[in-house]
């Protein structure tokens, strides 16, 4: 159990007659002792990559790697005391359940009734307990998964590497074995690195999550940070389901101070926020830039009540405990979401609030986060 | 009279028998949302619609009129495959166009409408890609505007966003309802998602047991559903469910649960010493940090963020889990868990079932 | 993580020469041959390098060889011509009753089917000669004895399982879904057949129907037994070059060069067509 360091990571993929591929650019983070990190993005961003060359299973092409105070470069796989979950289960077919689940135990030096006694409980935990006599080619994908992931947490090792660990789950057992393989997790304060394209599971398992794209580590943050305060437009908008209304708005300057006039989709004005009670720092934030991304979290939109902005709804969709309205303000559609119902018929009109502290601002350009409310975003926050 | 009906339908595979008996009425213009696991039986009712399976046994009518024995050319239906089922040697332009040619339209018409509804999905700057050349959602929303093109009387949509990533299936199933509504169609539409369901059907009709368990409005299928199955289906995270034998006492019958008591409404009272399922949503189960009326102790085990809302992990003093859900504000009080807490459920939506059948026990009709 | 040193990497192309060699180096030789005159070519020891000549060519071509016993005729080209008619005829007339029936067996499950569709493949493992004799025996009777039709009907033998297996496999490869849309589209199961499944199966035609052509090219004992020589094809026909002024080694491999070629530029030509693709992406994923 010690600090998992990355300093300047990279890997490059270099093959004859082709260029270069830069899978993962100059990535550096610290994972603290028992912490849970998440490694989030969409396809080819270079999370497997990463979480391959912690585990050694690619080569580091260049930058440390460290656990504790050990080097782990030039280390093999199996000398690195990690346990890992594969994406592609990679169970062996002809041991039993148990057995897969256990075969590492044997070589840990435990006695035989610990071994099984531990098996069982993982295997309770994650509810393939009635099958464990079973044998992999004879179950389904989802019990396959369940069981590649308590053959690695069975184990007693310094760091977990979990691959896309719960992508083919039972969509009713997502929530309970979330929950209960984080509550593992920290009872047993395992150190442990997940790879997740969703950023669902990512949110709900992770202490802290890195959001990765193209290669580049755009924000290693707690969940809580990476939605109140997005290092850049990308991370915005990849976080959250409904994602982050995102809307081009322009800078007005006038006597009263500024007013950020959004710009609709194909072209013309649509409504405007004034930035009243804006503050100098706000204001030096957003310097003398024209255009602007302005972005409201769904749940943050204030609907009904007596809101400056007339919005047309266009669809509700009532999901059990929340409602997802889509709105259309002058043009531009947005997503806002409440708890419980709301009685809002469709192409009926309602009253629909922005409020300033729950406005983000990125630059036009960059995409780098300029405002979070009324607060500016800090520089270099990751 | 129902516009579409499926009257008493049944098919087998072999000896695997998909559909026994299976009953619905659709009215003109209503999208019924059809909701079930998989290898219900959802696609196979699709296919019978469309004529592409012919059912072993019972009758399904359009406008009034038997299509059994009809060739799926002579059905006025349009249909949108899981799988896309693009033709692959043609561009999209040739794909949607199809059901046009198939009525015999003339080139300029035909021309006309392609675009419309190329315009309509946002797909006009591709119309000459072929399929490999398209993105999936591309190929998805081709495949959807082929089946609408030609404004059939029945549309059947058999989980068109099922090969789609999790961004673009949200931002279809915001658009996708008005986007019917501008054709007019009465929509059938396959899909494993509650949440898709919910959204976009006018009714859903559950599929299970080879018939349909329940047809109703969404929000009775979430308030009232008919057996605990579907209870168990509609809700993320699903409903928390404990056995129990309601035990007779000074002001009717009750149930100790958590070691509170429960009261059992009075219809119930013949479930007791019956064994019985209590049945709570996580959104019914309030935790607070400090004991109120009505709450009892229990340990929080594990915060996990939602999107939206916040799931508490809760385990009771006899070893229960309970998962209980609130708003995420409220849930950034909790840290990361491992806390003990008090947790009330909110007696007046509470689900009762029969254990033994699985069947709701409802108010008396 | 492949780790392919430069010595890995030129034992490795060493290896494929070599075995390339092996493969090649009779074809090489007789191409070689084909411009040697039988001296050259009988000499001892054999040699690479000579003097070529067009002599073999020109005998084959124009049909006549001076030799020291005399004019002899050479029919090879008329041998070519039926090899061709024949091998085209069969050939068309498989695909168009083979591919129809690969579809029925594809699409529509009925009793039997499987034992149909193996019986009809078992002819090709069953010896030509069980069936020869009695055929030719036939054959004489009802007038079809050294006939192209006879011999273009006695091919499907050959030709037809071949089409049948084959294409079968490539229509049970397109997913059905897409013929269910184009029905569903409003076109006729027969317009689905043409304009869908005909099309995406190309490939597996094209294969099969190069395959087909190559074996009834090769045909031997067929033609030998039930044609004469009118309609001999390049197989039957080779027998002539055994003389008896010797075995014309040089025109015989010009005439295995000629014979070889049409299915050589045929497979190249093909090609394309067996690398392609079936779904094109049409379908998910």
């Amino acid at each position: 159990m010690a600090t998992l360091t990355l300093e300047r990571v990279s890997k490059i993929y270099r093959q004859r007659r082709r260029q270069a591929v830069h899978a993962v650019i100059d990535v550096s983070m610290a994972i603290q002792d028992g912490e849970i990190v998440g490694l989030l993005g969409s396809s080819g961003c270079g999370k497997t990559s990463t979480l391959r060359m912690i585990a050694g299973f690619e080569e580091i092409s260049q930058g440390v790697i460290r656990l504790g105070s050990r080097v782990l470069n030039q280390l093999r796989p199996a000398e690195r005391n990690v346990a890992m979950a594969f994406e592609g289960y990679a169970l062996y077919p002809p041991l039993t359940l148990r057995d897969n689940i256990g075969f590492s135990l044997l070589r840990d030096k435990g006695t035989k009734a610990k071994a099984e006694t531990k098996v069982r409980q993982i295997a309770e935990l994650l509810e393939i307990a009635d099958i464990l006599d079973r044998y992999p080619p004879t179950i389904s994908g989802g019990q396959q998964q369940r069981t590649s992931l308590a053959r690695a947490l069975v184990r007693s090792a310094d760091l977990f590497l979990l691959d896309e660990p719960m992508s083919q789950l039972e969509p009713q057992l997502r929530a309970i074995l979330r929950a209960r393989i984080k509550d593992y997790l920290i009872e047993h304060r395992m150190t442990t690195v997940f790879v997740t394209h969703d950023q669902t599971e990512a949110l709900a398992l992770a202490d802290r999550i890195a959001v990765m794209e193209a290669g580049v580590l755009q924000q290693l943050a707690t969940p809580h940070e990476l939605r109140d305060r997005p290092a850049n437009l990308f991370v915005a908008s990849f976080i959250g389901e409904p994602p982050m209304n995102i809307v081009a708005v322009r800078v007005e300057r006038g006597p009263d101070g500024l007013r950020l006039t959004a710009e609709k989709p194909g072209g013309g004005d649509a409504f405007a926020i004034d930035l009243a009670g804006a503050g100098l720092e706000l204001l030096a934030a957003i310097g003398d830039r024209q255009r602007l991304q302005l972005g409201i979290r769904p749940h943050l939109i204030e609907v009904g009540g007596a809101g400056p902005l007339k919005a047309s709804v266009v669809s509700n969709q009532w999901l059990g405990d929340q409602t997802h309205l889509g709105i259309d303000i002058d043009g531009c559609l947005l997503v806002a979401v409440a708890d419980g119902a709301i009685a809002a018929p469709l192409d009926s009109e309602v009253r629909v609030a922005l409020p300033l502290r729950s406005l983000h601002l990125f630059d036009a350009d960059s995409g780098a986060a300029l405002s979070h409310g009324l607060e500016p975003a800090l520089r270099g926050a990751a | 009279m129902s516009f579409l009906v499926i009257d008493g339908v049944s098919r087998r595979f072999g000896k695997l028998e998909v559909l026994r008996d299976a009953a619905l009425s659709v009215e003109r213009g209503e999208t019924i949302a059809i909701f079930g696991p998989s290898g219900a039986g959802k696609t196979v009712l699709l296919r019978l619609i469309a004529g592409i399976v012919a059912a072993d046994a019972g009758d399904i009518r359009i406008a009034g009129e038997s299509v059994v024995g009809l060739g799926p050319e002579a059905r006025d239906v349009g249909m949108a495959f899981q799988n896309f089922a693009l033709y692959p040697h043609w561009p999209a332009f040739e794909n949607i166009a199809s059901p046009l040619r198939g009525r015999g339209m003339v080139e300029a018409d035909i021309k006309q409408k392609v675009q419309q509804v190329a315009e309509l999905l946002r797909i006009a700057h591709v119309l000459h890609h072929l399929p490999k050349q398209l993105s999936n959602g591309q190929k998805q929303r081709t495949a959807l505007a082929r089946s609408l093109v030609r404004g059939p009387q029945v549309l059947l949509l058999d989980d068109p966003l099922r090969n789609v990533d999790a961004k673009l299936r949200y931002e279809m199933r915001l658009e996708l309802p008005r986007l019917l509504r501008q054709f007019e169609s009465t929509v059938l539409y396959v899909t494993q998602d509650y949440k898709e369901a919910m959204a976009l059907g006018d009714r859903v009709g559950v599929l299970q047991g080879r018939c349909f368990q329940q047809v109703d409005r969404p929000a009775a299928i979430y308030n009232d559903p008919r057996t605990v199955e579907i209870a168990r289906q509609f809700g993320d995270p699903a409903i928390n469910l404990y056995p129990c034998r309601p035990v007779p006492g000074a002001s009717g019958a009750g149930v100790e649960i958590f070691g509170v008591r429960v009261a059992v409404p009075d219809r119930l009272a013949a479930m007791v010493d019956r064994p019985c399922l209590l049945g709570i949503r996580p959104e019914d189960v309030r935790v607070e940090l400090t004991a109120g009326p009505g709450a009892f102790p229990v340990e929080l085990d594990a915060v996990t963020p939602l999107n939206v809302r916040t799931a508490l992990f809760l385990r009771s003093p006899d070893r229960q889990e309970i998962l209980a859900t609130c708003s995420e504000s409220e849930g950034t009080r909790f840290g990361r868990g491992h806390r003990p807490v008090f947790a009330r459920l909110d007696a007046g939506k509470i689900l009762w079932f029969d254990q033994a059948t699985g069947e709701r026990l409802r108010p008396a009709a | 993580m492949s780790r392919s040193t430069p010595l890995g990497r030129v034992v490795r192309a060493i290896l494929l020469v070599l075995v390339g060699l092996f493969f090649l180096f009779p074809i090489l030789w007789v191409f070689l041959m084909s411009f040697q005159t039988n001296e050259q070519i009988l000499r001892i020891p054999p040699s690479l390098f000579f003097v070529p000549t067009l002599s073999n060519y020109v005998a084959i071509i124009s049909g006549r060889f001076e030799t020291t016993a005399g004019t002899l005729e050479l029919p090879f080209m008329h041998n070519l011509w039926n090899s061709l008619v024949l091998s085209v005829c069969s050939v068309g007339l498989s695909l168009l009753l083979g591919i129809p029936a690969a579809y029925a067996f594809a699409r529509f499950k009925f009793r039997l089917g499987e034992n149909i569709a193996f019986t009809l493949l078992s002819f090709r493992f069953a010896p030509a000669l069980l069936v020869l004799l009695p055929l030719s025996l036939y054959f004489q009777e009802i007038g079809l004895s050294d006939t192209y039709t006879g011999l273009v009907w006695v091919y499907q033998l050959i030709t037809l399982p071949l089409i049948l297996w084959i294409v079968r496999g490539y229509f049970e490869d397109i997913s059905p879904d897409i013929e269910h849309a184009y029905r569903i589209d409003g076109h006729s199961w027969l317009a689905t057949f043409l304009k869908i499944a005909i099309p995406l199966a190309r490939p597996g035609i094209a294969a099969a129907a190069l395959l087909a052509f190559i074996f009834a090219w090769n045909n031997f004992i067929f033609a030998l037994i039930l044609g004469s020589s009118s309609i001999q094809p390049v197989t039957v026909g080779a027998l002539a070059f055994v003389t008896a002024s010797g075995i014309q080694y040089g025109q015989i491999a010009a005439a295995v060069v000629f014979s070889v070629l049409p299915t050589l530029l045929l497979a190249l030509y093909a090609q394309r067509y067996l690398v392609e693709g079936l779904s094109l992406g049409a379908v998910k994923g």
